[in-house]
């Protein structure tokens, strides 16, 4: 009897349960904007002012261009792609997975950064670095993991260039994208990383730490572009539209971000 | 605390149990009685999913229901949507990933009834599925139930294979695991707190619940 | 009618045996463990199914391996008593009746519970009742299902002496209601002889005797397959007079028997098993003994036995005894059939549990039901 009555209790808790799908249906209306995860603070104060502006909703999914795009070309559903370097862009419009080729929103850089109370010290030449290197004095270096994070690849660029990566290759923690490279960087776990300079820039990240920004020509450019992706509806247009206006080219340059022309 | 995410674990765990209760049933049952050639290759199949890596087990279900899978393609035809990066994918990899949460306790629930109760079941003129219902099951359940509180329980935790087959896209495959994981990339520290603690929370309210039927088991049945 | 079994099979274990059991005779299949009973049983009950068998009850086919018929427990109408009694634990002793029922009655579940003397027991778990206790809810819980065939497997090995004697009288009592063949499977000799009309010896899967109850005790070769060396016989008495000294006066067909007070009220009837080994034989009646019990009684036949001894068949009225005397004495005192001879027995050498109530006459059963 009491096992009888559990049983019903338990199916009639489930079948509430289930059916609230329905309500979550509308989300559907929502599109999801997968988005570079250097644009972490920038695109949800953009998105933010986009809502109140508009009263339209989207959804924002942050990681790695490279994990994105391998997505998409499995048929994940967004709406928007902004990514952190346009080859990647070009290889999905190449596929056909794009509405056209895009657009250029911004151009990154990439800064050292090191927590407070690092022996480190941050400086654009990496001398610092290279000294500690030497010394032995280097534990752990956050950076993007470079097989498929475009902050990765620069920040393996810039260490190239400078002639230390071979040396400092055994310390590295490699980030699942930017903003995990932050988190190693600043968790005082390292001494520091190469993360992006629109992180470095936001306000939880910079109450953390002190950083310095490293010469553009040490690596590749970090051409950022978006584009609107098959599939795309009338709200994703409208916020790809908004994404170009002044409004939303402001906030992008208080991160740091250098804007194309026009 | 992400509301959104929350009630879509607790609609990925309630919907894995719904589909494994009666698997758990049928299966713990028929692997507690029967004695075949293979069984022991089954339980094994049973238990994989507790040893196998999750990412490992992430990349084949990828493989096996993806884009470019028949199973992938078939799904696309007929419902016109992806089955991976969607819940309805998320909820085939929970099915898959908890089989050994689900079966095992319930065939130890199973076992620990005497042969001969069933046996007596059988010969007072009950039918087998009488016998499940007035003899087997009312012995059994905290077995089975070990079994649903262990699924429910794991499903909300996990993080890997959810990630590799869903993705973390926020409202159809962005779990709570997920979304703490979000959080503190996004140096959420406040939000990623409180989420972690009300899964502590529910975890060890599992833990209770689990204890509390194991008693149960012993006592049913001395 | 009745329950017809035929059983052949290699394996697990070699079985090769049939036998009948007529509406409201209890059959005991005696034998050690691994004799092949407790299978021939189970292959009874539905549990199990031989290489070739046959079970027919009342004329309907349980099962028949060559026909393709194969009914399970549950389609058969059979109840059964397991050794360990294999109660459900998570109902009280009246559910466990019920659960047998076709439509649960509980006034007919109280009533059966009644029948086995478990009155106020009804709201108890199994974990709550005692062995003996429990055994009775066992036999109730079959008895409930209306069975076709009452199976009953060693349902007393479980329980202390002293109970096990409480609940032979209970079975020989309960007998007189019960008008479906009966099998007990047994590996002890003396309840076997207490409780059962018909008795079949199985050893290593075979017959090694069927017959009577009387017909199987005498028979030393049979006996000895059950690795029981001495032979017996159960005689009928009236319990006459309780004495205050301690004995009981029974009347036998041919005179008074004098036992340690015996359980029963004056005038009920009782049988006494005696051990062959324990009876004196004397051509007159002698004097000066300090045994109480002589019989006079004719001797029948004599059967030689192995070794120095010889076992011989002493008519007691209507009834009969056996006494195992040596060859010897027996050529010396010129004993044949046919001839007078008086059998001693000594009052201390009945052992309390060697005597039984008598079970219900075949007319009594008939009456009750």
């Amino acid at each position: 009897m009491l096992l009888a009555r559990r049983f019903l209790f338990s199916v009639a808790f489930s079948i509430g349960l289930l059916s609230s799908s329905s309500i979550l249906c509308a989300q559907q209306e929502v599109p999801v904007i997968a988005a570079a995860s250097d644009l972490q603070f920038a695109v949800s104060e953009i998105a933010a002012n986009f809502a109140a502006e508009t009263g339209m909703q989207v959804r924002l999914s942050m990681g790695s261009t490279g994990n994105f795009a391998r997505q998409i070309r499995q048929g994940a559903p967004f709406e928007i792609f902004m990514a952190a370097d346009e080859q990647f862009i070009a290889d999905l419009h190449a596929e056909g997975h794009t509405l056209d080729a895009g657009d250029l929103y911004a151009v990154g850089r990439v800064v050292i950064m090191v927590p407070d109370g690092s022996p480190l010290q941050p400086d654009e030449s990496l001398d610092y670095l290279a000294a500690m290197l030497a010394e032995g004095r280097i534990t752990r270096f956050a950076i993007a993991n470079p097989d498929h994070a475009p902050y990765g690849m620069r920040a393996r660029e810039a260490l190239v260039t400078k002639g230390i990566w071979d040396d400092v290759q055994p310390f590295l923690v490699l980030g699942e994208n930017v903003s995990q490279a932050a988190q190693f960087a600043l968790s005082g776990n390292a001494e520091g990383g190469i993360i992006a300079y629109s992180l470095a820039l936001a306000p939880e990240v910079a109450s953390r730490g002190t950083h310095a920004l490293i010469p553009e020509d040490w690596h590749e450019p970090l051409r950022q572009r978006m584009v609107l992706l098959n599939g795309a509806g009338p709200v994703a247009e409208a916020f790809y539209a908004y994404l170009k206006r002044p409004a939303a080219r402001e906030i992008m340059a208080r991160y740091g971000f250098v804007l194309p022309e026009g | 605390m992400d509301w959104t995410a929350l009630w879509l674990s607790l609609r990925l765990a309630a919907w894995t149990v719904a589909i494994l209760l009666p698997v758990s049933i049928l299966m713990g049952r028929y692997l507690a009685y029967r004695q075949f050639r293979g069984k022991g290759l089954v339980e094994a199949l049973v238990m994989l999913p507790l040893v196998l890596p999750p990412t490992v087990f992430g990349f084949y279900l990828l493989v096996a229901f993806g884009r470019a899978s028949p199973l992938g393609e078939f799904w696309q035809e007929m419902f016109g949507t992806q089955l991976v990066f969607s819940f309805e994918g998320l909820v085939v990899a929970s099915v898959i990933f908890n089989l050994p949460f689900a079966i095992q306790p319930a065939q130890r629930g199973f076992e620990a009834i005497p042969v001969e109760v069933r046996e007596a079941a059988s010969c007072c003129g009950m039918s087998p599925l009488a016998s499940l219902w007035r003899i087997e099951l009312p012995l059994a359940w905290p077995g089975v139930m070990t079994a649903m509180v262990l699924t429910f329980a794991h499903t909300l935790g996990e993080f890997g294979i959810v990630l590799m087959v869903g993705g973390s896209i926020p409202g159809e495959t962005q779990t709570i695991a997920i979304a703490i994981y979000d959080r503190v990339q996004a140096f959420d520290d406040r939000s990623a707190a409180i989420m972690s603690a009300v899964l502590v929370g529910i975890s060890l309210f599992t833990i209770a619940i689990t204890f509390w039927l194991s008693a149960r088991v012993g006592r049913r049945l001395s | 009618m009745g329950l017809e079994v035929t059983v052949r099979a290699e394996a697990p274990i070699p079985l090769d045996v049939a036998f009948r059991v007529e509406p409201g005779e209890l059959l005991a299949l005696v034998g050690h463990s691994g004799s092949g009973k407790t299978t021939l049983l189970r292959t009874m009950a539905g549990l199990w199914r031989p290489q070739f068998a046959q079970v027919r009850v009342n004329g309907s086919t349980w099962l028949d391996t060559a026909g393709g018929v194969d009914l399970p427990p549950h389609r058969r109408r059979v109840g059964v008593v397991f050794q360990s009694y294999a109660l459900f634990p998570h109902m009280t002793a009246l559910q466990n009746v019920m659960a047998a029922m076709d439509r649960a009655d509980c006034a007919e579940a109280q009533r059966i519970l009644d029948l086995v003397n478990l009155h106020g027991l009804a709201a108890r778990k199994p974990a709550e009742l005692s062995g003996g206790q429990q055994q009775r809810v066992a036999v109730a819980r079959a008895l409930a299902r209306r069975p076709r065939a009452l199976l009953l497997d060693e349902p007393f090995s479980a329980v202390d002496h002293a109970t096990r004697e409480k609940l032979y009288g209970e079975i020989i009592a309960l007998r007189a209601h019960l008008a479906m063949p009966v099998v007990l499977v047994t590996h002890d000799v003396n309840e076997a002889q207490l409780l059962a009309d018909r008795m079949v010896v199985i050893e290593r899967g075979s017959v090694v005797r069927e017959g009577t109850t009387a017909e199987v005790m005498a028979d030393p070769e049979a006996l000895r397959a059950m690795g029981i060396r001495e032979v017996a016989a159960m005689l009928p008495a009236m319990i006459a007079e309780h004495g205050a000294d301690g004995l009981t006066r029974l009347e036998a067909a041919t005179g008074p028997l004098f036992l340690p007070t015996v359980d029963g009220a004056v005038g009920a009837s009782v049988r006494v098993r005696i051990m062959a080994h324990e009876v004196i034989l004397s051509r007159d009646r002698p004097v000066g003994l300090s045994a109480q019990n002589i019989l006079p009684g004719r001797i029948t036949r004599i059967v030689p036995g192995r070794g120095p001894a010889v076992t011989v068949h002493v008519a007691i009225g209507a009834d009969e005894i056996l006494s195992r005397i040596t060859r010897r004495a027996a050529e010396q005192m010129q004993l044949e059939p046919g001839q007078g001879v008086h059998a001693i027995l000594k009052t201390m050498s009945v052992a309390r549990h060697h005597v039984a109530k008598a079970p219900a006459t075949a007319a009594d059963r008939l009456q009750g039901e």
